[in-house]
């Protein structure tokens, strides 16, 4: 229900915004509009997913998957979106996530793209070459040289062809994994589907301490009084077992209408606007778990049908009541299940979602069959514990509002709500109380832990204050400036032509030509960046280090680089001491610490 | 305790400022960097390019772009009618074929007139259609509009060197310039990727005049 007038709502939203579409923004870079992921799936599958973002769209028929040697690997692709327009003429499109499936792939993959910003830019296509585990691969190591089978195609008697897709694909920056996948995926990707569904069971074993699942004690018990004397332990489990199955299954088709609405609202689910919404929501759900109003089905429903279906005592009985008692229990737990419904919409994948769904019904359906086996004098007596767990929901939401909101506030303010977050969390386990000296320990440990709290929110604060974006490291602005003033500058020998360059590789050891200028600003960040990681500094110790500076983009420097192939700074190229480049270690545009490692070790001694 | 929330917020928000305007000042100092150092003579200048509008004109536009992309198509007609109304700009229209096959056989067909002098009418030929080309749309279109295709790719083969040499320019400018794909535009000194509809052409020609 919740999850009804939540997407009733988005779709109110986006239709009010689609209305006023402004012009669009800057275009994105292509790693970011269309990000990548690829999880390993079942039986050495790759699953290949792109995170389309609003305003953006992949073209159907650019989307292939090649072997080493350029044979084509069976896709099976979802249809897109037919688009029918004078100027883009007929196409299939995808405008929101899409994911398929390499079907077990045998040594490297190359996969290509191509997509475009509505009304702004197309991208040149795009590339990623994949491991057979799924990891992807620096980008040169397939495209030695771009231009310089642009160059060959230009000698060979070819007007035009396939072949020629090749032709002027444009050196790439490596390619960067999105870090912020959502909770599902993250799971999905660090274990598997199996780690997704014990997270739901446990996110539902939680839910099933609080108290919303107290009114289905006496549902079950006085399902099980009716047996009468006939009651053993085995019959009880059974009966008990059919009502949480049945109650799990209501859960799990609710996961299956999330999937289906979340495969194709997923783009609107992304949009700003709506994270905002759903941000929103879950403060709404938070202020609901501190007390501050109820979400409860009215009583006279619940009575009704605990009366009306609770007399059969067969096991189809115990059925049909656990059915109905998920709609009873439904809106008391709306609030954390329209989390874990969010959640499941996101990835748009029905199985998944009925199955995790199911799995949160069958956490919550445990205490029952304990209840069934034991009898209801073994739960937990209720008490203010479980006003403490409600809390600890309401923060966890306020966290997922936060978590939601760092895509679409700026950093700093993001840092500084999860100061206020934690310094808030410190203060009610009493960091700032005065202990009398009689005060238990559990008083103490809170406090402590309070004090932690307190302490983490006021880095987090000081790092809002500085600039920072990146919660993780608060003081990242800080660290920064501190290795730039402390890391040495790598030796390099400058040379601005090529008679010096050939007398600067004096052929007794491998090199390092780096092409680089003074207006190169991606050079500058190299050098402050990886260039400066003491790892890096030490790998290249072994290296003669050569820097071709074309700052004076003059005749001379087009030609050093025309010799280097080099199309532009910053380039690196490796080559062993005989000076010959090795295979697919050149490095172009921005770099890592991890590419120029994997480089320099190519052609180090 | 309010003070320190205040101080807080204040000081988050002086971050939030800083941030974009490091983001800004970083945009600019880049693009005319990139722009102006490495290549303004050799992507204004590239004497082998075929150029549009008035060749001795104040400001130079230049675009990067593809037979194939669609809002380079859907511009061009502005962008024409600007370069007409305007009498005092310099077209260079610089092909960056990045959508396959027939993207390439376009370009090289329509640099293949430039013998003829119908360069800038086989290029408005294509330019006037649906974005996706097969390679036959490319030359029935041209056929159409009273060019004769098999010529034009004579023609290109002739001075092959030539016109090769120019595509592989402009994809290494493209790259040197960060271009990441089509259509881009640089209007006197600056770097404007993505399509531009009139008023935005114009505020930017204004802008390269007011500043050359």
């Amino acid at each position: 229900m919740m999850i009804r007038i939540l997407l009733a709502a988005l779709t109110a939203w986006t239709m009010a915004t689609g209305a006023a579409r402004a012009e669009p923004g800057p275009p994105l870079d292509p790693t970011e509009a269309f990000v990548l992921t690829i999880t390993p799936a079942l039986a050495g599958d790759l699953q290949v997913s792109w995170d389309v973002q609003p305003g953006y769209y992949l073209y159907r028929s650019k989307i292939a998957a090649m072997a080493p040697d350029g044979t084509s690997l069976p896709l099976t692709l979802p249809d897109g979106e037919i688009y029918d327009d004078p100027w883009l003429g007929r196409d299939e499109i995808y405008r929101t996530p899409v994911t398929i499936t390499i079907p077990d792939p045998q040594g490297l993959t190359v996969l290509h793209w191509q997509g475009c910003q509505q009304d702004g830019i197309c991208y040149a296509p795009q590339q990623a070459v994949l491991d057979a585990d799924g990891t992807i691969r620096p980008q040169e190591a397939v495209e030695d040289d771009p231009f310089a089978s642009w160059q060959a195609e230009g000698g060979a008697e070819q007007s035009s062809g396939s072949s020629a897709d090749d032709a002027s694909i444009p050196p790439q920056s490596g390619l960067t994994i999105a870090e912020d996948r959502g909770l599902v995926a993250d799971l999905e990707g660090r274990g598997g589907i199996l780690l997704v569904l014990a997270g739901f069971f446990g996110f539902g074993l939680l839910l099933s301490l609080t108290p919303c699942v107290l009114p289905m004690v006496p549902i079950v018990a006085g399902m099980l009084t009716r047996q009468g004397q006939g009651l053993t332990a085995g019959r009880g489990l059974a009966l008990t077992g059919a009502y949480v199955i049945a109650m799990a299954t209501a859960f799990g088709l609710l996961g299956i209408v999330a999937a289906w609405s979340g495969a194709n609202l997923q783009a609107v689910l992304q949009s700003p606007a709506a994270i905002g919404v759903i941000a929103a929501i879950f403060v709404m759900l938070a202020l609901s778990m501190f007390g501050l109003f109820e979400l409860q089905m009215p009583a006279i429903w619940q009575a009704r049908l605990s009366r009306g279906t609770g007399a059969t005592g067969s096991l189809g009985g115990a059925a049909v009541l656990g059915f109905g008692s998920a709609l009873i229990v439904g809106p008391c737990v709306t609030a954390p299940l329209a989390g874990a419904l969010i959640y499941i919409a996101q990835t748009g994948d029905v199985a998944l979602g009925a199955a995790a769904l199911f799995a949160l019904g069958l956490g919550q359906g445990v205490p029952l069959l304990a209840v069934g086996v034991f009898g209801p004098q073994i739960l937990p007596r209720r008490g203010a514990w479980m006003e403490r767990v409600k809390m600890a929901f309401g923060i966890v939401f306020l966290a997922m509002a936060i978590w939601l909101a760092g895509r679409i506030l700026p950093g700093p303010i993001i840092l500084l709500l999860w100061s206020v977050l934690l310094t808030g969390c410190g203060v009610a386990l009493g960091a700032l109380d005065r202990l009398s000296p009689s005060a238990p320990r559990t008083m103490r440990v809170a406090a402590g832990t309070g004090l932690l709290l307190v302490f983490a929110g006021l880095i987090q604060g000081i790092g809002a204050a500085l600039g920072a974006d990146d919660p993780t490291r608060p003081l990242a602005p800080l660290a920064g400036r501190t290795t730039q003033a402390l890391a040495e500058p790598v030796p390099f020998q400058t040379v601005t032509s090529r008679t010096a360059l050939e007398t600067a590789l004096d052929g007794t050891q491998p090199a390092l030509i780096y092409v680089t200028a003074d207006w190169c600003v991606t050079c500058r960040s190299i050098e402050r960046g990886p260039m400066s990681d003491h790892e890096v500094a030490a790998a290249l110790s072994d290296l003669a280090l050569i820097k071709v500076d074309v700052s004076d983009f003059n005749a001379e420097a087009q030609a050093v680089m025309k010799t280097l192939a080099a199309s532009g700074p910053p380039t690196m190229i490796f080559v062993d001491a005989a000076g010959a480049e090795a295979q697919g270690s050149r490095l172009i545009g921005d770099v890592d610490t991890a590419d120029l490692l994997t480089s320099i070790a190519q052609v180090a001694p | 305790m309010i003070l320190h929330r205040r101080a807080l917020l204040a000081s988050a928000g002086l971050g939030a400022v800083l941030t974009t305007l490091g983001g800004l000042t970083w945009t600019l100092l880049r693009q005319p960097a990139d722009g102006t150092e490495l290549t303004l003579n050799d992507v204004l200048y590239d004497p082998d390019q075929p150029v549009l509008g008035n060749p001795a004109g104040d400001v130079t536009v230049v675009e990067f772009f593809d037979y194939q992309c669609p809002f380079c198509k859907r511009g061009h007609a502005d962008l024409m009618a600007e370069v007409e109304a305007d009498g005092n700009l310099r077209l260079v229209m610089k092909d960056w074929p990045i959508f396959g096959g027939a993207s390439v056989l376009a370009s090289q067909l329509v640099l293949g007139a430039v013998e003829e002098g119908a360069y800038a009418a086989a290029q408005a030929a294509l330019m006037a259609t649906p974005a996706r080309l097969s390679e036959d749309e490319v030359r029935d279109t041209l056929t159409a509009a009273g060019q004769d295709p098999a010529g034009m790719l004579a023609a290109y083969r002739q001075d092959r060197d030539r016109w090769d040499g120019l595509m592989d320019h402009n994809s290494q400018q493209a790259a040197a310039l960060g271009l990441q794909g089509t259509p881009a535009f640089i209007i006197g000194q600056n770097l404007l990727p993505g399509a531009l509809d009139r008023d935005r052409l114009r505020t930017a020609i204004a802008a390269a005049r007011g500043s050359a």
